[in-house]
């Protein structure tokens, strides 16, 4: 078990703190639930997992309120002394609109958000496919997994599509802060793949330092074999399944 | 304080008194109400009666009839006395654990506002299952609509509205949409029905119930939740009469708004207080505001303990000020919640939700308050200023109230006549298949149930729209299963009311069945039309009667269920008879999950079940327009004997894929799970003729599209299989499956692709 500690922060309106909190600790990390009022308690945690849900409704678009609370004042902060920083479906668009990610701009001024899904802009949950579209040594969230690795997961989401500009994007690919990709479950990569209509196919982008990732899907959600739709008779179901890779990376970081 | 005046007025005067007030108590009412209050009642006492009394509230012409419903019996943890019944799961690691479960209707809201309506019943059955002490885990939303082709039409715009509406809600408040179904018939073009279906996971020494404590006079009355406003003023009421366009404004007035952010805070800040009681070992008392909102829960909260209740309208955080007494007292605002708590531990529960869960910074005005407190003697008393605005006794209050109605005698029902048979006119299979494919009632219902979150909370087995059953591990670390199924097949009450509801049983039970759980009980949700017409009331008391007779032979009991009566318009259009019943399995191990997508080619595939001429509600018999069949009347040996079976070839490994057999029959049932296989290694279906399977007694239609049997079963061992059924059980060897994407039946080789952009595209367009 790492020694490192790990803030699960729940903003007003988070629903995916349990699950994010329980693949956590089946990894090996010590991880907290830290609730908006015990904001002040961020700074003796050494990083901080944005999990899955409607943070203030979602109110303008999502992430947009969260991303100007005070807990994110603190991990802001932590962020930029180098702690690690992993934000999940609605804690990945909290990430783009406080700016950690891509990071290309100021702070609480997105050069990219995750908006409206296209083409028909609804809610759309359905199991997917992160491919791993970046160098391993990248993002130290990801170090651990191998080239191209697929990672199973849910997108559940209505705002998921990666919006920017031409040029912002160029950045993003340029500076290579694309980190997943949408693809099918052989690896392949194809419009139909992608959910949600996102620009690049993005699933997932980290900053220039590396050391904040924010994806769309969720992996927790088929974090254990009972989750995944091709398991096997004969698993262990209990036993963490293909979604639980990422986690795993994630507290090799931070051993 | 202000009266409702009943003495000295004539029977109309006090119908058009009742009628302008906006009151639905009838003058029998109204005046044992003043009779036993010995004076005329107050404009707040008028009201509370009004929704008290209300079918909605007092089950007034149902309540007698649902004792006939086997509510008894090993799986049953909490019978149907409370907001929510309760199931045995299983004991781990020292603890009995619970799955509670809770079913309601929110039909009359949703036909009206239908986004607004749909989300609170959403909003209202996680509250009493909230409420029970519970974690909540799961939902499941049945569905009736009316035609929703005509893009312009009002079916369409409740058919949207009702899908956004839980979603929008189900999705924020982070539980997961695990089972439903929708039906679409013209019937239902003046009367949706949105059904909603909650289920909790709880340890049995961990329940608290909806009723003062023992011991509790002078505890704190506390109020939770959003501030009071004039929204749901008259909702029980409204619930309980028949729509009527001209009062659309009024009806909407009645409709409660949904807050899912507020109500996602309430949850989480309420099993904190869980926690806290439990450490502490308090019992206290909690329930949910639904019909009759502040009165109607502290009323039922106090009188069930056994006490009154002294509650001061005063002390209700109101959303506007100056708001009259009754509406105060009345109103169903919605995401409000009712504790009863010593008072000794007031101050820390107001700090957890006011404080650590900053409720008046969610939503404004919104708050946990002290609003009254437990009274040792019986009356049920309002202050509102400097004046008393009600004191009753508080049974006479809450009490039951009985009407009767008169029945037709069952042998009189209307049903069709059971020596009729299908008569065989031309068809053309090619043709037919992908048309039963593409039926509205048996396409595939992804476009829609893709808008629900399915999957939060990471417990999802078998996610809906998969399977039969939806299938989650709510237990954290154990191998726990739970399985959840709905049924209710509105084709089937044309042909016969009692059977139908037999049949709405027996589905359920075989769904929950057919991915490997024990069926563990019921919750029954009867959608009826106005009980003052006889044919209407005669029609519930024979499905209540087929309820309890499949559910008492099946072997499971009802822990919960609603009544929603009034389903008419002012046309006198009446939804058709629609009992609508959910099933709760349990797996002790999710490794033995039964899933439905075809494993390999070379397997044996079998029916289970028996299969009967009987044409009646089928869908091919409506596409041939042929209907009017009857239905088959049910062998509860055979299906038990049918459910065990399955359980034993399950636990001798013996089954690959299974599914029960529903709308479209067999090939039906094996066209989706051959779907399922598409997007790994696709493994196709040869079908054998009929006449193998049944020596020709059964005809060909009848026997692929047939809707009464059981199961279908791929196994890889043929022998094994066949030897383990007994002598009651009927298995059919139907086919095999083969390894390429294709589907022969009757001579005709289907593409399996293409079969499924039949199924898959109907409701493409309705939910784009």
């Amino acid at each position: 078990m790492s020694t490192a500690k790990v803030a699960i922060l729940v903003f007003p309106g988070t629903n995916s703190e349990v699950e994010t909190w329980r693949l956590c600790c089946d990894v090996g990390l010590d991880a907290h639930v830290v609730h908006w009022s015990h904001a002040a308690t961020l700074p003796r945690y050494d990083a901080y997992v944005l999990p899955g849900g409607f943070a203030y409704e979602d109110r303008i678009r999502a992430g947009a309120v969260p991303a100007h609370d005070p807990m994110m004042d603190y991990v802001i902060e932590g962020a930029q002394r180098g702690k690690l920083v992993f934000g999940i479906c609605n804690g990945a668009q909290i990430l783009l609109e406080a700016g950690l990610v891509p990071g290309t701009g100021p702070l609480r001024r997105p050069t990219a958000a995750f908006t409206r899904n296209g083409p028909v802009p609804h809610f759309v949950c359905r199991h997917v496919y992160m491919k791993f579209a970046s160098d391993p040594a990248r993002c130290a969230i990801t170090a651990a997994l191998e080239r191209d690795a697929l990672i199973p997961a849910w997108a559940a989401h209505g705002e998921g599509r990666l919006a920017a500009t031409a040029e912002h994007l160029r950045e993003i690919v340029d500076g290579g802060h694309l980190t997943f990709v949408y693809a099918r479950a052989d690896g392949s990569i194809d419009d139909g793949a992608t959910p949600n209509a996102s620009a690049l196919g993005c699933a997932g982008l980290t900053n220039r330092e590396g050391n904040v990732l924010a994806i769309m899907p969720h992996p927790e959600r088929d974090g254990w074999n009972y989750n995944h739709p091709d398991r096997k008779t004969g698993d262990n179901m209990l036993a963490p399944s293909g979604g639980a890779l990422l986690f795993q990376s994630f507290a090799k970081a931070l051993a | 304080m202000r009266s409702f005046r009943v003495q000295g007025l004539t029977d109309d005067e006090l119908r058009r008194a009742a009628a302008a007030a906006g009151l639905a108590l009838r003058v029998d009412e109204l005046r044992r109400i003043a009779e036993r209050l010995g004076r005329d009642p107050s404009m707040v006492e008028v009201h509370a009666f009004d929704a008290q009394w209300s079918e909605h509230c007092s089950y007034k012409s149902s309540r007698h009839l649902l004792r006939k419903l086997p509510t008894e019996g090993p799986t049953v943890m909490q019978g149907p006395a409370e907001d929510a019944g309760i199931l045995h799961l299983g004991e781990w690691q020292g603890e009995k654990w619970g799955v509670v479960i809770a079913h309601e209707s929110h039909n009359h809201p949703s036909q009206v506002v239908p986004f607004e309506g749909a989300a609170t019943g959403v909003g209202g059955i996680v509250r009493d299952v909230l409420c029970m002490g519970a974690e909540v885990i799961a939902i499941a939303d049945p569905l009736r609509f009316g035609r929703a082709e005509d893009p312009d039409s009002h079916q369409r715009y409740v058919a949207r509205g009702v899908v956004d509406g839980i979603s929008a809600y189900g999705n924020a408040i982070g539980v997961p949409n695990i089972a439903g179904d929708v039906y679409f018939d013209e019937r239902f073009d003046d009367n949706c029905l949105v059904n909603v279906v909650a289920l909790g996971l709880i340890k049995e020494r961990d329940i608290i119930h909806s009723a003062a404590p023992p011991g509790s006079a002078g505890w704190d009355i506390v109020l939770v939740g959003k501030a009071t406003d004039t929204s749901g003023f008259g909702g029980a009421a409204f619930s309980s009469v028949t729509l009527d366009e001209e009062d659309e404004d009024a009806n909407k007035g009645a409709v409660q708004v949904p807050d899912p952010f507020l109500k996602n805070v309430i949850m989480r800040a309420t099993y904190r207080v869980f926690s806290y009681l439990r450490e502490r070992n308090i019992t206290a008392g909690f329930k949910d505001l639904g019909a009759g909102g502040i009165m109607g829960c502290t009323a039922e909260l106090c009188a069930s303990g056994g006490f009154g209740a002294i509650v001061d309208l005063d002390d209700v955080n109101t959303a506007i000020k100056n708001m009259p007494p009754e509406v105060i007292a009345v109103g169903e605002t919605q995401e409000r919640l009712c504790w009863i708590l010593p008072g000794d531990v007031t101050a820390d529960i107001l700090q957890i939700y006011n404080q650590e869960f900053s409720l008046p910074e969610i939503a404004r005005s919104a708050c946990a308050t002290v609003i009254g407190c437990v009274q040792g003697d019986k009356q049920y008393v309002l202050r509102h200023g400097d004046e008393i605005v009600m004191d009753v006794p508080i049974e006479f209050l809450t009490g039951s109230i009985r009407d009767d109605l008169p029945v037709r005698p069952m042998s009189e029902r209307k049903v069709t006549d059971p020596a009729r048979r299908y008569v065989g006119g031309s068809y053309d299979l090619a043709e037919l298949f992908p048309r039963i494919l593409g039926h509205r009632d048996v396409c595939s219902r992804e476009p829609l149930y893709v808008r629900y979150d399915g999957v939060v909370r990471g417990t999802t087995v078998v996610p809906r729209g998969n399977a039969s059953a939806g299938v989650i591990a709510p237990l954290a670390g154990s191998p726990f299963g739970v399985a959840l199924a709905v049924a209710g097949n509105p084709r089937y009450s044309k042909a016969d009311p009692f059977l139908a509801a037999e049949y709405a049983v027996l589905e359920s039970v075989r769904k929950v069945t057919s991915v490997g759980a024990r069926a563990l009980g019921l919750t029954d949700c009867l959608n009826f039309g106005n009980p003052q017409n006889v044919d209407h009331y005669s029609e519930l008391v024979y499905a209540i009667d087929g309820l309890a007779m499949a559910a008492s032979r099946l072997g499971t009991p009802y822990v919960s269920g609603n009544v929603s009566l009034y389903n008419e318009s002012r046309g006198g259009n009446a939804i058709p008879a629609s009992p609508i019943v959910a099933c709760v399995g349990a797996l002790d191990d999710v490794a033995r999950t039964i899933t439905p997508a075809l494993k390999r080619a070379g397997s044996a595939l079998y029916a289970v079940g028996t299969p009967q001429n009987a044409s009646g509600g089928a869908v091919f018999a409506e596409l041939l327009e042929q209907t009017g069949g009857p239905l088959a009347p049910i062998d509860y040996d055979r299906a038990n004997a049918e459910i065990a079976f399955l359980h034993a070839a399950r636990d001798a490994g013996l089954i690959l894929s299974s599914r029960s057999i529903g709308n479209g029959g067999v090939a039906v049932a094996l066209a989706e799970m051959a779907f399922s296989s598409l997007h790994a290694s696709p493994v196709g279906v040869r079908l054998s003729q009929p006449e193998s399977w049944t020596d020709g007694t059964v005809g060909d239609l009848e026997s692929y599209f047939g809707e009464c049997w059981g199961f279908v079963v791929e196994t890889g061992d043929r022998r094994a299989f066949e030897a383990i059924a007994s002598e009651e059980v009927r298995v059919f060897r139907i086919g095999e499956t083969i390894a390429n994407a294709t589907f022969a039946l009757g001579g005709v080789q289907f593409n399996l692709r293409m079969l499924r952009a039949a199924w898959s595209s109907p409701l493409a367009e309705l939910y784009p």
